[in-house]
């Protein structure tokens, strides 16, 4: 489905992309030092300023403050924490689940694919956000329960392309005459199966981080989120709601900041997609 | 089932008659009064908020007394009152008054909606027997009710305020369920639908005893959102918007539209848990931490300098001017927990999540207990939950509430005695509740008064609460419509007039 | 927020691996997942009275609810009661509300319909002239599309729903900010929900155009002399309906679950605002029943729209499993 792009194009998008990301990551990382406030920094008499460049605003807080005068700018920075840790640790959660079984699926076929299908297609039946609510309801809030409810959004996606790819690179001649010598089945597929769907782990690895950091802005939107304490995009916006009449930063900010970084997540998977997997699919 | 063809023929005939409407002048159009959620009954003895629900029941039914702005008390159902003994209050009845299903109200009414209160499930939201310490109910004759107490109950016309009067017979024959969707009172208004989860209406009852009221149709409407409710005012499709904060309050102003503002009576405050931590059991600590936080500045800047703050724990105009007050005062604060050895502590500062400026007060609050060494974190509460731990007075640590909107003296001195249904904080002090107790049966008004403003001052220096500010009562009214808002957050429509 | 794998092909999406009568089978067996889903999270933390009793619920109380959930017996029978019971559409009592959750369910199954619906027709509206003008132009037209699909696929709704509230409700007062009852209050609500799927299907429609303009089906056309316009509109466009419509099934369900979020902003009055609702008051047989009853819902549009793709491409029904 991907429209011939030239390859100057995609690899400028795929550039841009990982350029992005990279800020982001940075963002992440080096918050203490990039932030030019802490993000809980309350101060009353600066609160609801607009951005710098508005006649109201100050050069010392250049996209605002909130309701209660933390700076935007900062928040934003030290909320990319949140939004990559739990989107790579999601992703790899999920990786490892959903490759494991659709290898397993793909491989050994039978009843294995049978139950293994089975399960991809009642996670597919359900609407994906409804069932996050539902867990969560009962696990509540938090690292962990967040990271696993997204990881089981999205080890689907790796299940089956894993599970197809399994099923093709198990009739090649390679494997067969592996198994006929009589290497265990656990060998193979650590040995000559995965390192050749690998690449394509990696391509739905970029696609599924950006997918999980979506769901957990959603989520914690919602107010079912990682931590209160921790400024989180997804919280932010749902803060800025209540003031979008008086102080329309709030809620902007933060949702410009999760579409580029989601935007940037899934340039680099077309690249990385385009670049492992010629074929296209 | 709606489908989208419907809502969208509903819409072109909607948009075509209120085209016509425009042109036309439209007395009978109702005017609309918004609220932040549905009511969930209209059972006159079940009454959960003092809006919508309260202003509802208000308009639909009658008390004997009923309470002004100022806290007097003017005869409603009953003209005139007296205490042969300190025990028995006996009321005299106004008559030739009809329910609106033509029921006639007699003394016999008033006894059998009394002892309704006291039945279960009713008891539980209906304070009057528990409060009273009433014994019983009884007609002397058609128009003269006779309520007998164990005691003297000096609060008795406060308690029956909103001791509602239904028709007996509506009462008795009808299911519960239906009375509280469908009331029927004999107040100023009639009950015409409740369409749930949308709005309730109301028309004006003609031959209402006190003149029909001059608002004809009145409906109100339940809009979730606050910057909705701002948008429909300035749009014209709503007329009354109670219940606004600081922050939006400049955007009820607009060409048809202005902001309304009196200084509220709901005393907004941070509750100390007793039965939680156990430094917040430490009275230095409690007055260390009223000291830590500068609630000055909180007013100025989060409350836009329209709330006025806490100087005691009863309402003006009966507070004591020469308590002493909790200044901002970080030093003091320091040496006060140094002194009861309580530093560095967690604690935690819950609030019912339903109220969205409660986070940012919190917040502001946690901020300044972590700048006095404290460990504060805030937690959400969802509102069941909020409300089951107030009722069980289980909190933690510190829980954000506003409580007391009312003028009267022992009322509001009763909630922190220790077996106080409403003292959510626990407090328990002996000594307090043998004042509150005594004064609770002094007839003898100056002694009584001595001993009130004892116990005033005895629980305010003892710091049941951080202490905060009077919630400002910030009304966004149409222009088209004359109505003083009153200080505790009822809307009594039927005071209401339409500007000539 | 869906997006379903990484670069689907839309053939390869579902395992169509059975003819008509496996697929009802295969319906039955995913319900029977779902089921089972629903029921087990509830004894995920133990004890499932406490979330299935108000909190100010007596002892008598909670004992009932103990035996009519049988939790004294083994699980696989307590599993059954729990699936007749909601076979029967009793899923029991909303603490908030004090009704039957199913009632209070499909009272709300209509307004999420008619969002969705409306979402996934203002999608199609859009899509298929975008794809097709990206399509028959090419080059930076393609790009372009590439572009806006990205950006719509990486925007999240609620921050999209906000904005549109900031622009065209707070400033430009056009519309309500939020609510439902008439046309004006589905517009905001319909157009947000609908982007993300604008973002894919119009991709969708302009690589099968792009196929199709280039087959020798549309060649022959071309060199019989037809116009240009019926060409592309009439004789290429048909050959891509049917990759659409095999997305639809599972677009409406992306616009199901991302509906949740969108009515939350909107206030809109459908069942994902109620589920937000009820996990916000802890109030988890109604969380329960929305989830099963949308559960259900879902698995029967999906099979819905599998017969369908079945009816319209018969090469659908000779796959085996791929």
């Amino acid at each position: 489905m991907r429209l011939p792009f030239t390859r100057g194009a995609r690899s400028l998008s795929g550039l841009i992309g990982a350029l992005l990301l990279a800020a982001v990551l940075a963002c992440a990382i080096g918050a203490p030092r990039i932030a030019p406030y802490r993000p809980t920094q309350i101060d009353l008499r600066q609160r609801l300023l607009p951005p710098a460049w508005e006649p109201t605003g100050s050069t010392r807080h250049l996209l605002g403050t909130d309701n209660v005068g933390r700076d935007m700018l900062s928040r934003i920075v030290w909320g990319a924490r949140i939004s990559l840790s739990v989107g790579l640790a999601a992703s790899l959660l999920g990786a490892m689940a959903g490759s494991t079984l659709g290898l397993c699926a793909g491989f050994f076929g039978g009843p294995t694919d049978s139950i293994i299908s089975w399960l991809i297609d009642v996670q597919l039946a359900f609407p994906f956000t409804l069932f996050a609510i539902f867990l969560l309801a009962v696990f509540g809030g938090g690292f962990l329960p967040v990271v696993f409810v997204l990881a089981l959004a999205t080890w689907v996606n790796y299940a089956r392309i894993v599970r197809s790819q399994a099923q093709s690179l198990r009739a090649q001649d390679f494997v067969t005459a592996a198994r006929a010598i009589g290497v265990g089945a656990p060998r193979i597929l650590r040995r000559y199966i995965l390192p050749a769907v690998l690449p394509s782990i990696v391509v739905v690895a970029s696609f599924s981080a950006a997918q999980a950091i979506l769901t957990e802005a959603a989520l914690s939107f919602l107010g079912v989120g990682v931590d209160p304490t921790i400024p989180s995009w997804g919280a932010m916006v749902n803060l800025g709601r209540n003031y979008l009449q008086g102080a329309w930063w709030m809620a902007t900010f933060p949702g410009i900041a999760i579409a580029i970084t989601v935007l940037a997540a899934n340039l680099l998977g077309d690249w990385l997609g385009a670049r492992l997997d010629p074929r296209g699919r | 089932m709606h489908n989208a063809q419907s809502l969208t023929r509903r819409a072109f005939a909607g948009s075509i008659l209120a085209l016509a409407a425009a042109g036309m002048d439209a007395p009978a159009s109702p005017i609309v009064i918004a609220s932040d959620e549905d009511v969930t009954t209209l059972d006159p003895h079940l009454i959960r908020n003092n809006h919508p629900i309260g202003s509802i029941i208000w308009s639909i039914f009658d008390s004997l007394v009923r309470r002004a702005p100022d806290g007097t008390h003017e005869p409603r159902l009953a003209l005139s009152w007296a205490q042969p003994t300190p025990q028995t209050w006996r009321f005299q009845l106004r008559r030739n008054v009809r329910f609106h299903n033509g029921e006639a109200f007699d003394a016999h009414a008033v006894v059998e909606s009394f002892e309704r209160m006291n039945r279960p499930p009713f008891n539980g939201e209906s304070q009057l027997w528990q409060q009273t310490n009433l014994r019983s109910v009884a007609a002397i004759d058609d128009f003269t009710v006779e309520l007998a107490t164990e005691g003297p109950a000096v609060t008795m016309l406060y308690w029956l305020e909103e001791a509602f009067i239904a028709p007996p017979a509506y009462l008795r024959e009808t299911p519960a369920a239906d009375i509280g969707a469908r009331p029927i009172g004999s107040g100023p208004y009639r009950f015409v639908e409740w369409q749930q989860g949308e709005h309730v209406t109301l028309a004006a009852s003609p031959d209402y005893w006190g003149g029909a009221p001059v608002i004809a149709n009145v409906m109100f409407r339940a809009v979730p959102e606050q910057s909705s409710r701002l948008n429909e005012l300035r749009a014209g499709s709503v007329d009354l918007v109670p219940g606004l904060d600081p922050d939006s309050a400049a955007n009820a102003a607009s060409a048809i539209s202005r902001l309304a503002q009196v200084p509220g009576l709901r005393k907004m405050h941070m509750g100390f848990s007793q039965h939680g931590i156990a430094p917040l059991r430490d009275r230095r600590v409690r007055q260390a931490l009223n000291h830590a936080v500068d609630v000055g500045t909180m007013i100025e800047t989060l409350q836009r300098n329209m709330a006025t703050p806490l100087k005691s724990v009863l309402n003006p105009p009966n507070a004591d001017p020469a308590l002493p007050q909790f200044a901002y005062n970080p030093a003091r604060a320091a040496a006060l927990l140094r002194e009861a050895g309580q530093e560095g502590f967690a604690v935690q500062i819950a609030f019912d999540s339903k109220y969205a400026d409660s986070q940012e007060t919190c917040e502001v609050v946690a901020a300044y207990l972590g700048d006095a060494g404290l460990d504060a974190h805030v937690v959400a509460y969802e509102s069941g939950h909020f409300a089951e731990t107030l009722r069980a007075r289980t909190f933690p640590g510190l829980y954000f509430y506003g409580f007391g909107a009312l003028i009267e003296k022992l009322v509001e001195l009763v909630i922190f005695t220790s077996d106080a249904v409403d003292n959510a904080s626990g407090y328990h002090n002996p000594a307090f509740d043998s004042l509150v107790k005594t004064a609770a049966v002094t007839t003898d008004e100056p002694a009584r008064d001595a001993l009130l403003k004892q116990a005033e001052r005895l629980v305010w220096l003892d710091c049941p609460w951080l202490y905060l500010w009077h919630l400002p009562e910030l009304y966004g009214i149409s222009r088209r419509l004359q109505y003083a808002p009153r200080p505790d957050e009822y809307v009594e429509i039927y005071r209401a007039r339409l500007v000539a | 927020m869906e997006q379903k794998e990484a670069r689907p092909s839309f053939l390869k999406k579902r395992s169509k691996r059975l003819l008509f009568p496996g697929r009802f089978l295969h319906a039955l067996a995913v319900l029977f997942g779902v089921s089972l889903a629903t029921f087990l999270v509830a004894h995920a933390t133990g004890d499932p009275v406490d979330l299935l009793v108000s909190p100010s619920a007596t002892l008598a109380v909670r004992a009932q609810m103990r035996s009519t959930l049988g939790l004294d017996r083994p699980l696989m029978e307590q599993y059954l009661l729990f699936l007749s019971h909601a076979l029967h559409g009793d899923f029991g009592q909303s603490f908030i509300y004090h009704q039957s959750v199913t009632t209070l369910v499909l009272a709300r199954l209509g307004p999420t319909l008619i969002l969705a619906g409306s979402a996934f027709a203002i999608a199609l509206a859009v899509s298929l002239p975008l794809g097709v003008l990206a399509a028959a132009r090419g080059g930076w037209a393609a790009g372009a599309l590439q572009l806006f699909s990205m950006l719509g696929l990486a925007i999240p709704s609620f921050w999209l729903g906000l904005m549109l509230v900031l622009l065209f409700a707070v400033n430009l007062r056009l519309l309500p900010v939020d609510g439902y009852g008439t046309f004006s209050h589905l517009i905001l609500p319909a157009l947000t929900l609908s982007l993300q799927s604008i973002a894919r299907l119009s991709r969708l429609v302009a690589s099968g155009m792009r196929g199709a303009l280039q087959s020798d089906y549309v060649r022959t056309a071309r060199a019989k002399g037809l116009l240009e316009g019926r060409v592309v509109w009439v004789h290429a466009l048909r050959n891509v309906l049917v990759p659409v419509v095999t997305m639809a099934g599972l677009e409406l369900g992306d616009l199901l679950s991302s509906a949740v979020v969108v009515e939350v902003v909107f206030a809109w009055p459908g069942i994902g605002r109620l589920a937000v609702t009820a996990l916000g008051e802890r109030d988890f047989p109604l969380l329960q029943g929305t989830v099963f009853i949308a559960g259900f819902g879902f698995v029967m549009i999906n099979a819905g729209a599998d017969a369908l793709c079945a009816r319209l491409d018969p090469r659908l029904n000779v796959r085996t499993r791929a």
